[in-house]
């Protein structure tokens, strides 16, 4: 049995950040990084998994990111997966959510696993997209937002519940291989042991690049996507006023500003 | 970072007198526990803060003469050669940062027992103090006014030779000079008593003797407590105080202004329990409207936004803190580069204070394990020696003592995990913090907190796991830690065990739903009925606080306190107004009462000194004392039972009964600190963990290294050229 976890790097703000000349991004010195908190989720699913089973099972964690996102494998890697992927290249800058996906689902083909489990969004960019644009360039059963799973290794269907609107949810069967995003609080995610930190740095970790996985140029970064990022920037905010004076005089101004509200 | 540019104003020189001080950042003069014999002690404390941007830094109260003498608590002493010798050290190591160093001259009059020197105090009238109740002083004459001005001026001159750049009269916390000035003290009939002119003289003249002395070197400051707080029996702000400050401010450098007296002097050092931040300036901010002088006060500012409001708005131009910079001796320097997060909060808690108040032993900080230690120990407050090897250390606990070392150990470069069920940092800190008046200190928990989160970014491989799943023996064998550390805590006794009979009392036991201890109240699980009795063995804040915090709901509280209730809160300081809230919330406390048994709803009583008087020997099996037949039951819907805390060492004695398999599991040693260790006040818990993260190299780091001490030493006399040798009279 094997699962696949598609796991990002996203990028946490200091309390003071600049935006990129070209007004598309923050100034990534401002940045610090850590994995995204969904797929701490769907990673432990995938271990909890692997330690019910009777079976020769693997879980291998993959990641479309630069360098230091190596890190985060290392700490998945840490936690008990078996191995890592990590797909770069400079083609790949700039590439959305379907580019990432159109990777991923060929990473997927080539490991053939039993289960892909991704988190239902990542942090940064917030788009709820990726997992299910696997699934669908893939053409494989799917699930969004999964809140619970009852599926061992060996099994050709699962059963699981998925979080709807109003508080509703929703009890499905699926046949497997399938495509799952998973919802935070499916269980109680691990902390990595020192022991795991240190076997973490022996596990092998494959990078990479989209031609090794038989992707054209085009099929990657802007030219590969349907989207682009125009402009990244702060919305303007309304501003409070604080009233000070006597209670008459803030009851004047007070009035003053209902007013000018009201266009009198 | 740089400094935002709102604080700008803190950072602005100021002239006072014939120097001129860097900043508006002040140590006004505070005890330590060094005074001038512990010169290297006294250094280094002090220094440290300049080093850290401090603009003043002063002794603390220091005797100008053997008939000041404060034995056995710990003042400085600029009485002849040797103390000049002694501290010059301060001043030295004080001017290398460019800060200057000021010295607080001080006569206590009858608040000075003259336990060592045996003299006779001498004051404006006789009476005895009304904090030292057995000691009198000797009313002066003129001769004797002459003559104790004349210590003043010579001191002065032996300051200034020490390298003293202010030099104080210290009229605060009703020493000397105020006893002149106060008719509460001052019952004279001649030109030094009656109306504020003439109460006022004494002050003045000494001030003038002495501006005459070594104010061409030296700034002229003087202490003055605006207010004692009796009403219009002594000083009162808007009225004899302004009239002073108009009468003394032409022989003035520099004012220091607090309020209130010695007996109280909570009310100036007023703990976070009862006082916030600025707590005094109703009262200071009258000086400036008279003063043309610079004024400075404390209050135990810790935040440069209300620092530099009370700047802005002319309540006061420096800014004075004693313990705001033991805390923080780096305070300054850390708003100057941006750092205000970083800054360790005073939690005002007052233990420093504690030590001089129970006299003799150097002081202590809650936050800033390395407080008094900086010579002793060698420890610097932000600086910490690079990891000793590439060990991986696992903590287990992080409460006071657990997140103290690792963040110490962080800040060294080691890879520590440190673990908590709890879902915060914090451990017994983040429920004492719940307590009516508390809250502030859980700046002890967020200082740790800020730190731990910035430092676990900087090494890949350390980890935070809170909300953790408890870690067995098994668990921490195979962790893959180096060294495990266990900061497991500590917790209330379920069984009455207590510090008096050493064993359980019969009946009790917290399983019940009518027995509580402080974590089940903490826990809000059990129902707390009406009619609640406190049994309290525990001479600190926990009983007095559960008092307040249950009558405050609505309860009926009794205390049954065989401890001395709330005792060391009279070396905090917080005695007084914690007695007079137990009053108005009508806590009826029995004291010298403890219990024999208990059932479910009642507990027996009894006078702990109900036994004979008479001591007698009366065979084997029989007690020398008459039987105690003072035993009765008191009813109650709840009992809390403040009866003693218990280490929770599980962790550690299951490690230590599994030594043999350490190696196999890589492990090299396994240590415990805090309450697991045993229990302890918040301010030992984090120093024990900040000491071990600091010598974890040593061999046997379970253990402290022996410190720097220092005493008098045979064959050295304190006198440069004096004799050592024992020698009698002829």
């Amino acid at each position: 049995m094997k699962i696949l976890v598609a796991i990002k790097q996203v990028a946490i703000l200091d309390d003071e950040f600049e935006m990129l000349d070209d007004g598309r991004d923050v100034d990534h010195d401002f940045c610090d990084y850590e994995i995204n908190e969904w797929d701490d989720y769907s990673l432990e699913e995938a271990l909890l998994i692997k330690e019910r089973s009777n079976s020769e099972s693997e879980v291998v964690v993959l990641t479309v990111g630069p360098e230091q996102s190596e890190d985060e494998l290392r700490k998945c890697l840490a936690k008990g997966a078996d191995r890592g992927i990590r797909v770069w290249d400079d083609a790949i800058e700039g590439s959305d959510q379907v580019a990432i996906a159109r990777i991923i689902a060929c990473v997927v083909e080539k490991e053939a696993p039993d289960m892909v489990f991704l988190g239902v969004q990542a942090s940064d960019h917030a788009f709820a997209q990726t997992g299910m644009t696997v699934a669908a360039m893939l053409g494989w059963p799917h699930a969004a937002v999964v809140s619970s799973l009852d599926y061992n290794s060996g099994d050709n269907h699962a059963t699981l519940k998925r979080e709807l609107e109003a508080g509703l949810e929703e009890e499905i069967a699926i046949d497997c291989p399938a495509v799952l995003s998973i919802q935070l609080g499916i269980n109680e995610p691990r902390y990595a042991s020192l022991r795991g930190i240190k076997q973490a740095a022996a596990k092998p970790v494959e990078d990479l690049s989209h031609t090794d996985l038989g992707l054209n140029d085009n099929d990657v970064g802007e030219a590969g996507s349907v989207s682009r990022i125009r402009k990244m920037y702060i919305p303007e905010r309304g501003h409070a006023e604080l009233i000070e004076g006597t209670s008459a005089e803030q009851a004047k101004r007070l009035a003053e500003i209902i007013k000018e509200f009201r266009g009198v | 970072m740089a400094r935002d540019p709102k604080y700008d104003i803190l950072f602005e020189p100021i002239k006072i007198g014939p120097k001129t001080l860097r900043n508006r950042f002040y140590q006004v003069p505070h005890c330590i526990g060094a005074g001038s014999d512990k010169p290297g002690f006294q250094a280094a404390h002090r220094s440290i803060k300049a080093e850290g941007g401090w603009g003043g830094i002063n002794t603390e109260y220091c005797s100008i003469h053997p008939e000041s003498d404060d034995t056995h608590r710990v003042s400085a002493r600029i009485w002849d050669d040797g103390d000049i010798r002694n501290l010059s050290a301060m001043t030295e190591h004080i001017h290398k940062h460019g800060s200057l160093a000021g010295v607080e001259m001080w006569y206590g009059a009858s608040h000075a027992p003259c336990m060592e020197s045996r003299c006779t105090p001498r004051g404006p009238s006789q009476y005895a103090s009304e904090f030292e109740m057995q000691t009198y002083c000797h009313e002066m004459d003129q001769d004797d006014i002459n003559e104790v001005q004349q210590f003043y001026v010579e001191a002065a001159k032996r300051s200034r030779d020490a390298g003293f750049d202010i030099i104080y009269v210290y009229g605060g916390h009703s020493y000397l000079p105020l006893q002149f000035l106060s008719p509460y003290y001052n019952k004279r009939t001649d030109k030094y008593g009656g109306s504020i002119e003439n109460r006022a003289r004494f002050w003045v003249e000494t001030l003038e003797k002495v501006k005459n002395a070594v104010g061409d070197d030296c700034a002229i400051a003087t202490r003055f407590a605006c207010d004692t707080l009796y009403g219009e029996d002594s000083i009162e702000i808007e009225r004899d105080g302004l009239k002073f400050v108009e009468l003394a401010d032409p022989f003035i450098d520099l004012w220091d202004v607090n309020i209130g007296d010695i007996a109280e002097w909570g009310e100036d050092a007023g703990p976070s329990r009862f006082y916030q931040q600025g707590h005094q300036l109703t009262w200071q901010k009258f000086v400036k409207t008279v003063s043309k002088k610079p004024v400075l006060g404390v209050g135990r500012f810790t935040d440069p936004e209300k620092m530099t409001e009370v700047i802005r708005s002319g309540q006061l131009d420096i800014i004075g803190a004693a313990r705001p910079s033991i805390s923080d001796p780096f305070l300054p320097n850390k708003i100057d580069e941006g750092r205000v997060d970083d800054v360790r909060v005073c939690i005002g808690c007052n233990v420093c204070i504690s030590r001089w108040e129970i006299g003799g032993p150097p002081f202590i900080c809650t936050q800033n394990a390395t407080a008094g230690e900086e010579y002793r120990r060698g420890w610097h407050p932000e600086k910490f020696p690079k990891a000793g090897s590439e060990d991986s250390i696992l903590v287990v606990g992080a409460g006071p003592s657990g997140g103290e070392c690792a963040r110490v150990l962080m800040e060294r470069g080691y890879t520590v995990h440190l673990v908590d069920q709890a879902e915060k940092i914090g451990g017994y800190v983040n429920d004492v913090a719940t307590l009516p008046g508390l809250g502030e200190w859980s700046y002890h928990r967020d200082y740790r907190e800020t730190q731990l989160e910035k430092l676990v970014k900087k090494n890949k491989n350390s980890q935070i796991a809170l909300s953790a799943k408890p870690l067995t023996v098994d668990d921490c064998l195979e962790y893959g830690a180096d060294k495990v550390v266990i900061a497991t805590g500590s917790s209330w006794n379920t069984d009455g065990t207590n510090a008096a009979t050493h064993d359980p009392i019969p009946g009790i036991d917290a399983s019940l739903p009518t027995h509580v201890t402080p974590e089940q109240i903490f826990a809000g699980k059990k129902e707390i009925g009406k009619n609640v009795v406190i049994l309290n063995y525990d001479p600190y804040y926990m009983a007095p606080s559960l008092a307040e915090k249950l009558a405050g709901d609505g309860h009926d509280v009794t205390v049954v306190s065989a401890a001395p209730f709330g005792h060391y809160m009279h070396f905090t300081l917080e005695a007084p107004n914690m007695h007079r809230r137990m009053h108005e919330m009508h806590v009826n406390i029995l004291g010298d009462t403890a219990a024999s048994r208990a059932e479910a709803n009642r507990l027996e009583i009894y006078d702990v000194y109900g036994d004979g008087s008479v001591r007698e020997y009366r065979g084997p099996g029989k007690l020398p004392r008459n039987e105690n037949k003072t035993h009765r039951w008191i009813e109650f819907d709840t009992l809390v039972l403040v009866t003693g805390r218990h280490s929770n060492d599980e962790l550690y004695r299951g490690l230590k009964a599994r030594k043999d398999e350490w190696k196999d599991n890589g492990i090299k040693d396994v240590y415990v600190i805090g309450d697991a260790w045993a229990p302890k006040l918040i301010a030992d818990a984090t120093f024990e963990g900040h000491r071990l993260a600091r010598e974890i190299e040593e061999k046997r780091a379970q253990y402290p290294k022996p410190y720097r001490r220092e005493v008098a030493t045979w064959g050295a006399p304190h006198m440069p050229g004096g004799e050592y040798e024992i020698e009698y009279q002829n």
